[in-house]
Order: structure tokens, then sequence, then C-alpha cells
């Protein structure tokens, strides 16, 4: 079975109903997609399925194949080079930064311009226990803004 | 988790003769499937996926009904506008499911056709009633979040937002069975109460696919409501939820439909409190007598007595939101 | 007047915020969790468990075996079977006697995931009769007298004699990575990977229940997703299951717990029942204040004394009595042992001390404001041990900062109108509370000298890399313990380096618990570099290098000359410094669905000084939400001795949607002996919130005095007052 991942194609031998989560971390040796759960609550194994935010934990590997996955090393690269996870450095939004990947994942598909309200709703899948999320928004926002700045240039 | 045959299946009937051999279950989302096989609760021989059948993502209007596919997620009903505008607690109820992540994920006929939260059915160390036990053991245990309605042989609470709205319409679900014959069941026919058989929640026969949920359009669809109370704000499912749509006439009620989903096995019609709406103007007198009409049946638990106020002060609140 | 914070000399990395050292690979998802870790031949392990709360082991019996099975059991034990801790009371794995549900009793390892799950045991147990109710138990691993000047003068004194009793739940640590480590067989002995809080503790007791000797066995701690006391103590048990395994195998092994055994399985927070009987004169003044604090330990002894202790010191809260006396006492029942968390005893006893204010001031009809201004500590108080307070005594300051920043007073007038309307009219209500707190930094006592931590700092050719086995569990141990050394060197941060906590390379500089990472270990590193700053002289560490060779400079925790403690009486400075913080938290009840949602925070917190102003306020932001939960949602429900709600599904922590806003202010009233004045930040901001949220909805009409106050329990309150009012 082929996988599209990060824009690369991995090969994998794995039954179909196999979770996701275990190809992505065991097979394509992805571990920064975590698990938290295993029963789609925490949200730490967040990757996106043709740019929506699914519970990889939940997903069975046949139902990814021939879509395009974007997980947290495809997010920025090994450096972290994406806005969002440069402002969350700086915002504290990460603290022991296992829920954080996931976290990123959801927060990538917010919308510019979106209100705090909506990042919350947007954020609702995802758990941390270390923030109480305040650092997370700060750095939502922070990135959104540098963004529209970078554009107005 | 048990090894299984995966098969994908190019049409609907064709799923169905294959999930009617035994122990075969079709998923489409997968979310409810892949709970149940962790805790041990379905361990199927074969799993038909049915994400390759054309045409099962869309929703479409058909003669001023709206059809819902099979692979539909809770996303797309939430935010598709026409849902949203004609039916529109069915709409909210599906937004207001679980998680954004399951939601992109997690089938609107799947939400339907869930298996019970109980955490006694859930628990694969135990054997309630519903798993061929002797005992509801949520009569005698912790029952804080079971049902207030019909709940002496097993107190399990429907486990669908989407039902109870979608009751609203007087939709129906048409599916195909392995022989390949096909059917419409209304959703009051769908759900099968504990007393008629404790094992199953709904009539559906080994093998027989959903094509589509069916929801014909109803004046007041656009003054329908849906509203849940719930433990934390998103991801839980809810202690008491009900549905309420009014057909008005100027300011007076022409015909009103109340269903509550997290109080019983089922969702439960509440025709009495329906009737009793009927030529009246809505004010909160009104909203308060046809909600307390609503539980006067009711059967609380040991420790659930306080769904019957909160329900009573939210099927108020729904009367007065769906105006 | 309260004195004001001194004007710290200007200092160029302390008090900055730079990028955290290990966030970019945490953002990056490159940071290597203990899960993430692979090593040749592994094997993975599973545990099964008691499944009744107490009775006798008779045996056991198991269906098909896969090849390549390992089984280990308590016969196959090394050493001594017990978890060596406090007291050696808690086997590794059960003999015979089993004293609660979900205990460890044999142990299977295999390479295939599905092949070991398939595995069917049978355990035969001959159930006994179960003690679940700690109010009936007679057991008693700890009691805990303090006695201050003359509790019948005192109550002699007073007007009114107020009474109440406040008890609390459990509550479950949930560190968003479960317990996890791994094990791998040595020539000689073992080494261990872990996501864990204390290397030296699950060495302690890997050498105990080995019977091998400190240098053979070795723990590195990996990058831990969190662990708020809950991967203090526990990491020893699953770090011995994992190593008898490796060892009977010959194989690494690795053990990561699913969520459901994680929270059937591990330590949470003792649940409380806290009595309290207070004089009072009519203008608000304490005389006396008697307090019983009775604590649930579960079915082994733990760390439950020295929580019992920290719970007991802050029982009184931070106000002025002379007459007082606090009896605790920690009782055992059959349910899984509870340990540390967050907190560690003090958020029990301060929730039942800050809710008896409000019951006092409603008693005697005076503003609860007024009351704790009256009573609150200031310099030159005693505390119910006896210490005497220094200058950096700032409840007064919070207090009065946290009703100025959340203009308390008018939004208090203000909803106060609205709920006479809501009243009428069915609407949502609304309440605001108040809660004062403190919080002492360190072991207690005692405690810290009988550690006699020990930090190093190493010589580099480009600067200094610190050796410790603190741990970075997220509240960003790395980065402050750097930015004390750079700035005490006079360098940049990107001088210093921090080894990894491995038992091998680093002393044992304590704990990771007790928020004494920053206030104790950062003084002895500071000491460190202070040390490390007089060898250079005026050479660089290269030239220095070249010359003399390596250095390395090592200093011991040393007790401030002025601190007194005895320990048979409880007499004395019972903590080197206490933190100070006051939480205004606002409300909304919903009078119909009864849920309760936090509309607003406002948390006022002295910690002496923020290294890291950043870091600091995410310390305390994530403390108060979980202390909101610990209030209003997070329920461990126990059924026949185990939780039956042991899924994330039912038992609900806060979502980003259950979490208001917060607003925070950081106040520095600095400490002599912290670093740079810094006292402790970690544990203190989740002693405020559950008081406040109680008290706030108290001021909404509704009498609460057990949390967690679920919707079910509001549900019926809500109602009878409704009822009262129409």
């Amino acid at each position: 079975m082929k996988l599209r991942i990060n824009g690369t194609t991995f090969r994998v031998e794995a039954h179909p109903l196999e979770r996701l989560l275990d190809v992505l971390r065991i097979q394509c040796k992805l571990t920064g997609t975590k698990e938290g759960c295993g029963e789609g609550e925490c949200g730490a194994c967040t990757v996106l399925l043709d740019g929506e935010p699914v519970n990889a934990c939940l997903v069975p590997v046949a139902h990814a194949e021939g879509r395009s996955i974007t997980t947290i090393e495809g997010l920025g690269g090994t450096e972290g080079s994406h806005p969002l996870q440069r402002s969350f450095v700086e915002q504290g939004a990460a603290q022991c930064g296992f829920c954080t990947p996931g976290m990123l994942i959801s927060a990538s598909v917010i919308p510019a311009g979106a209100r705090r309200e909506e990042i919350r709703c947007a954020l609702a899948g995802n758990l941390c226990r270390c923030t109480g999320y305040s650092a997370v928004y700060r750095a939502v926002e922070l990135a959104r803004a540098k963004r529209a700045r970078r554009r107005a240039r | 988790m048990k090894r299984f045959e995966f098969v994908e299946a190019s049409s609907l009937a064709q799923a169905a003769k294959l999930a009617a051999q035994p122990n075969g279950a079709v998923r489409a989302g997968g979310i409810d499937l892949m709970d149940l096989q962790k805790e041990h609760l379905a361990e199927p021989d074969r799993v038909i996926s049915i994400r390759r059948v054309p045409g099962a993502a869309e929703i479409r209007e058909e003669g001023g009904a709206l059809v819902i596919g099979p692979l539909v997620t809770l996303a797309q009903l939430a935010s598709h506008p026409v849902a949203l505008a004609k039916w529109k607690a069915v709409a909210v109820a599906a937004g207001e499911a679980a998680s954004p992540q399951v939601r992109n994920q997690a089938t609107v006929i799947g939400n339907l056709l869930q298996r019970p939260r109980c955490w006694y059915f859930r628990n694969e160390l135990l054997q309630c009633a519903r798993k061929g036990g002797p005992d509801c053991l949520s009569q005698e245990g912790e029952n804080r979040y079971h049902a207030i309605f019909e709940n002496k042989d097993c107190a399990i609470v429907h486990a669908s937002n989407v039902s109870p709205a979608a009751m609203l319409f007087d939709g129906s679900v048409k599916t195909v069975k392995a022989d390949g014959s096909r059917r419409e069941i209304p959703l009051a026919k769908l759900f099968v109460k504990p007393e008629v058989d404790i094992t199953k929640e709904h009539v559906l026969e080994a093998g027989e696919v959903v094509e589509a949920l069916v929801l014909p359009a109803k004046a007041g669809g656009d003054h329908s409501s849906f509203l849940a109370a719930r433990e934390k704000s998103a991801f839980d499912w809810p202690l008491f939820s009900l549905a309420v749509r009014l057909e008005m006439s100027g300011n007076v009620v022409k015909a009103a439909q109340i269903v509550f989903g997290a109080a019983a096995p089922t969702p439960l019609r509440r025709e009495k409190a329906e009737a009793a709406l009927v030529g009246k103007a809505i004010d909160e007198a009104t909203a308060r007598a046809a909600a307390a009409l609503c539980f006067e049946d009711a059967t609380p638990m040991t420790q659930n007595g306080y769904k019957v106020a909160m329900g009573t002060a939210l099927t108020a609140r729904a009367i007065l939101a769906a105006v | 007047m309260p004195p004001r914070p001194r004007r710290p000399r200007p200092l160029s990395v302390v008090g900055t915020s730079p990028p955290r050292l290990e966030g970019a690979a945490k953002v990056a998802g490159t940071a290597r969790y203990v899960d993430d870790l692979e090593f040749p031949g592994l094997l993975l392990g599973r545990t099964i468990r008691s499944t009744v709360p107490r009775g006798e082991l008779l045996g056991w019996s198991m269906g098909r075996r896969p090849r390549g099975l390992h089984v280990v059991s308590a016969a196959d034990i090394p050493g001594r079977n017990a978890i060596a801790l406090l007291e050696p009371d808690q086997p590794c794995l059960v003999r015979r006697e089993i004293r609660h549900a979900a205990e460890p009793v044999l142990l299977l390892a295999h390479e295939d995931r599905d092949a070991l799950a398939s595995v069917a045991v049978e355990l035969r147990e001959r159930p006994r009769k179960a003690q679940l109710d700690v109010r009936a138990s007679r057991s008693f691993c700890k009691e805990i007298l303090i006695e201050k000047g003359n509790l019948s003068r005192g109550f002699a004194r007073a007007d009114r004699i107020v009474e109440g009793e406040y008890t609390t739940g459990h509550q479950e640590q949930l560190y968003v990575e479960t317990q996890g480590v791994i094990a791998v067989p040595e020539k000689d002995g073992v080494t261990i990977y872990g996501s864990l809080q204390c290397p030296y503790y699950v060495q302690k007791a890997l050498v105990e229940l080995l019977s091998l000797p400190p240098e053979r066995v070795r723990i590195i701690q990996v990058e831990t997703g969190g662990g708020f006391g809950g991967k203090e103590e526990y990491p020893s048990m699953i770090a011995g299951h994992a190593a008898l395994l490796a060892l009977k195998s010959g194989r690494p092994v690795k053990l990561v717990y699913d969520r459901s055994e994680d929270m059937l399985a591990t330590t949470k927070r003792h649940p409380s029942i806290v009595r309290h009987k207070t004089g009072v004169r009519r203008d608000g003044s304490l005389t006396a204040m008697q307090i019983d604090v009775l604590l649930d330990a579960g079915a082994y002894v733990t760390l439950s004394p020295v929580v019992l202790s920290r719970g007991v010191l802050h029982a009184a809260g931070p106000y002025r009595c002379e007459d007082v006396q606090i009896l605790g006492r920690a009782a055992m029942t059959n349910t899984p042992p509870n340990g540390a968390f967050r907190g560690f005893g003090a958020p029990q006893t301060q929730f039942a001390v800050e809710v008896h204010m409000e019951r006092i001031a409603e008693a005697l009809g005076i503003d609860p404001l007024e009351l704790r201004r009256r009573n609150a500590l200031r310099p030159g108080d005693t505390t119910a041990t006896g210490q005497r307070l220094g200058a950096d005594c700032s409840a007064l300051p919070c207090l009065e900062s946290a009703v100025r920043r959340s203009r308390f007073v008018a939004r208090r007038r203000a909803i106060e109108k609205h709920n006479a309307k809501a009243r009428v009219s069915g609407g949502p209500l609304r309440g605001i509370g108040l809660a004062l707190f403190f919080h002492g930094s360190g072991f207690t006592g005692a405690g810290e000298v009988k550690l006699a931590s020990r930090a190093a700092l190493e010589l580099t050719p480009t600067g200094a890399r610190i050796l410790v086995a603190s741990t970075e569990i997220g509240q960003g141990t790395r980065t402050i313990l750097s930015q004390i050394v750079a700035e005490e060197l006079g360098w940049p941060l990107s001088r210093i380096e921090v080894a990894d906590p491995d038992t091998r390379e680093v002393p044992d500089s304590g704990p990771t618990v007790a928020s004494r990472t920053c206030m104790i270990v950062g003084e002895i590193l500071r000491r460190c570099a202070q040390s490390l700053k007089r060898a250079l002289g005026r050479m660089t560490p290269r030239q220095y290098l070249a010359k003399n060779g390596p250095l390395v400079v090592t200093e011991q925790y040393d007790r401030p000359k002025s601190m007194h403690w005895d320990d048979v009486h409880y007499r004395g400075d019972a903590y080197g410094a206490y933190g100070y913080g006051c939480d205004v938290i606002e409300l909304e009840i919903d009078p119909v669905t009864a849920e309760v949602r936090p509309a607003e925070v406002t948390a006022v917190q002295d910690i002496g000084r923020a290294i890291h102003p950043v870091l600091a306020a995410g310390q305390i932001e994530g403390g108060t939400a979980q202390g909101i939960a610990f209030a209003l949602a997070e329920e461990v429900v126990m059924r026949d001795g185990r939780m039956a709600n042991a899924q994330l599904t039912n038992y609900a922590v806060p979502t980003p949607l259950d979490t208001p806003p917060m607003q925070v202010e950081i106040l520095e009233f600095p400490y002599g002996h912290g670093p740079f004045g810094a006292k402790g930040v970690g544990e203190m901001p989740i002693d405020g919130p559950s008081p406040a949220v109680v008290n706030a909805l108290r001021h909404a009409g509704l009498d609460i005095r057990d949390i967690p106050a679920v919707p079910e329990r509001i549900a019926g309150l809500v109602d009878s007052m409704r009822g009262a009012a129409t």
C-alpha cells in the first residue's frame, strides 16, 4: 500500500485496518505524531487528511490511502520553521510538548483573521494539560498577525 | 485487536452482500467500530469498507427532501448551507457532536447507529444485560448518566445527537439488504426498545446497509432547535438532549414536535406535550407547562433525579428557542 | 503599610524570556519521548493486575502461550519485593496478599503486540472484605499534631464559633503522555530510559528490588510529556517491572501504559475531609483555629506522610492566629494508593480554610474581603508552627493587587444587581469569588538538610555545562537553570549547556518536586557559578582548560543559618520561603443545565523573582486551569475500589472551551536565599482556584462544601434555590 505523507510517497506493509497512527510512527518512523489516549479524545495524534484534521488513532490506514496526509514533520520541517511553530516557542505554548504536534496541526488550518472564539472552537478537540490554553491562543493570534503583516508589506 | 479480512465494496449492494456473511461489519467513517474493537465489543472477521462507493459522500436535495449519503461526515452536514437554513436542528446537532477532528471523520449515519456509551456496556470485563448477562448493572450501580425514561430493563441513553433532530422531520433511512432488496424505514421504527430486544439498538438486519438518511422538508424547519447539556464543553456525550420544531401561524402554534435524545434507550417523542402546545401562543408559561408534561412519566433512578429538573428547564428553553 | 518590593539590581538574562531550550524540537516533533525510542530486539511488556480490592492470590493459570513469551512473577525478584520509598510496604508484584484492585501480579513480555495481547491469564483470587470508606478506617499511616498557643484560651476570647466540614475528591494528574519506560539489560546491570521526574528515586528503588549496587542501575530521564507529581513515585514501580522483564528475557523491554491502565493503576490526589472550628471576634479577628485533616492514603504508604505534612502546614491558610491546633491523619483504605499531585496536600487544606473563611464572614455579617484584610499574615507575624515571617511575606499586597486589578468590589456589586433580576427571570446567574493562599517552597522542615542535594557545573571550551538530576517535564527546568548560571557568570545564555539527567553523569540534586527546582537547586547552581567564576579569574574557559585540565565545580545545599525546625513537635521554620497568591474568579451558572462556566480569572502571585516571565506565567495559567477543573469537573468515580470512569471520555479534563481567559500578574518580593530572589512557582497556582470557584458559587447563592461540584450535584441546589426565590 502506498501513502502520500508530507508530499513524499511511503510504501508500507499494513493490514488495512491498522491504525494510521501506528503506521506513521512504527513503519514510517514519523514519531512526531503522539498517542495520548487511543480513543480520539485528546487530539495528540491529529494529522491532516486532505487538509482536514482527523485523529490518526481512529483512522484505519486503508482510509488514508490515496489521500494527502500531513503530519507535524510536514508542517515546518525538522527546524520547525512554520510561523505557528515559532510563535508557539515564543509564547510558551509548548510546555511538556506532548500535545504540541497535534495542537499545531489543528491550529494550522485556522483561517487568518479568526477571532478568539473561533480559535477556541477549532482547537476544541486538542487537550493540553500544561498551559491552560491561554499561551496557545496567544501563539495562534501572534502567528496570524505576523502573517497578515508580512502580506501587507 | 483481532485480525480480520478487509474488503472494499464498489457499491452498497455489494457491501450488503459481503456483510451478510457471518461476522461481517460495514464501516464508513469507522469511529465507533474502531472504539468497539478496542474494547473487544465487536470482533468481526471481515470488515467491508464503503469509502469507494460513488456518490456516497454527497448531500443532495431531492424533491424537497434532504438526502444524506452514508459517507457524509458530521462536519459536512454541520456546515451545509441548505441544511442550516431548512433543517436547522439537524445541522446544529451534527455540529455539536464530539470534536472537530471526529466530526471530520465520523459519518452522520454512523452517528445514528452508534452503540451506547453506558460504562457498564463499554467495559469489556463486565457482562451487562445488553451483552447477554443477567442484569442491567446500572440499576444498582452508578447511574448518574443513565436513562430517566423506559429504563427498567436497560438504562442506556440513546447516544446520537442527530437522530432526535432528524425525527423532527419524520426522517427515514433507505437501506439495501444482502439479497439486493431495498426498503425505507422511518426513524420512528428504526430504533429498538430494550423491552423488544435488549441486545440491539436498531432493526437493521445482518448485512443491511444504509444508503441514505432522508429528511423531508417541514414547515418550521428553520425554527427548529437542538439543545444539550454536557459536563464539559467539547467532546462529551450529552447528559440530556432534545430537539424541538414548531410550525407557527402568526404567534400561535399550528403543529409541534418534541423529541428527546439522551433521556431514554431510544429517541422519545413527547406527543402529549406536543398536543398541548397546539393552538397556543408561546410564552414562558406555556413552554414550562408543556415541559412539565414531558416529564410526567419519568422514572429517575437512584442517582439521576437531577436530570428531571435539568431536562424540564432545558425543554422549556428549547421550546422558547424554536419560536 | 506593606513593604514595597525591593528594587532588584539590573540583570541581563534573568527576567527575560528567551525561547525554551528544547522548544524548537518540541514544535518540530523531533523531541524524543520514551515511546519514540528504538532498541534492537525490543520486547513489549504487559501487566496482569488484581481484580479484587482486597484478598489473597491463590494462583494463576494461563491459556495458550505464544512462542517467545516471557513471564515474571514475584518469585523472580532477585532483591526485596518492595518499592523503596518511605516505607517498604508496597510490593513490586503481589505474592499473596492483595490490598487494592489493579495491583500488579504478573508481567508478560513478547515482541509482537497482538501476540502479547492475546495471552489469556486467569487469576485465582479469594476476596476479603475491603475497607473503602476512609471515615471508617482506623488504620493510620501518619498522624501529625501542630499546636500553637492555647486553644481553649482562644475559644474563650471568641464572640462566635463557626464550624464547617469540607471535602475534596481524587484528581488524576492526566499528563498527556502516559507513564512509560524502557529497560535495557546491560552486562552487569540495567539501564532505564523513562518518562519520570526523579531519576534517583528510581535508582534507589531498583537497587533494592534487583539487589544491585547503585552504579549498575543507570537511570536516564528522556523527554517527559508532563508529570504534575504523577511521575514522582510511580515510575519506580513501572521501571521495576520493565527491569525484571529485561533481566529475565535478556532483551530490552518497553512498558508504556495505555490511558485506561494509567488511570486505573497509578496514583492520584488524596481525597480529603477537613473540619474547621474557629473562634472569631465580632470585628472579624481570628482567636482560635481548630482544624482536623483526614486524607485517604489508599492501600500503601507511598508518599502519604509527606503529603499530609504539607497539608497540615498549609491548613490554617495565610492567616494570623495565636491559638491554633491542627491534627492531621492519613488513613489506609483498599483503593489504589494516592500520591503526589501538584500542590501535595496544600490544595485540599487551603480549599477548606478559604471556603470556611467565607462562611465565617457570612456568620458575622461582615465583608469577606475585610475579614481577609484583617487576618492576612504580615511580615513579623508567625505561622501555625511559630515560623516568623520576613519582609517577603506578601499576602496583603497580593490581596490588594488582585482586588484592584479585577475591580472586585465594583464587579461584585454589579453581579448582585444582575442576580436579583436573574432570580426572577430564570436567566443565568453569576458569582464572583476570591481566595488568598500561600505555598511553601522546597522540602518541609529538615527535609532539604536530609536531602543534602548536590549540583555541579562543568567547564566546557565555550562555556559551562549544568549537571543536575532535576528534570525538565514541561515546566522549564533546563531554561531557567541555564539563565541563573548565565546571569551569575555574566555570560550569554548560548554558552550554557545542560546535561541529560542520567545517574551516571549527574549528581543527585534531589527530586523534581515540591516547587524546589528553581529556589533550591537554582541557588546551589548559582553558587557553583560563583565558584566557577572565582576559579576562572581572568582566563577564558579555553585558556583555563589548556592550562589546568578539566574543571567540575560541585556545591551542596546550604541551610540558611537562621532556619530551625523541630520535626518531633512540628515547630519552627517549616519552609525556607513562602510564595503568596490571590485568585479572583467570576462564574456564570446556567440555572437550567446547571453548567458552570468560568468567565474570567485574575491570578496574582508573588514568586520572589520571575527568572523567565513567560514560563512563570505558563505555570500560573496551567495550574489555575487544573485548579478550576479540580473544583468543577474532574471526578474520579470509585466503584468497588476501582476507578469506574478510567477513560478520557468519562473523566472530564478541561478542553479549550472550558478554560476561561486569565489575567496573570506576577509580584516579586524577593527571598534572600533564592537565586536572584526567586521562590517556587510550580505548585502554588493550583491552591487558589478551587476555593475561589466555590466562593463564587456561594456568591451566586449555592452552598457547596464538597468538590468536585459537577453539574449533577449543582442541579439539585439550583432547583431548591429557584424554589426559594419564587
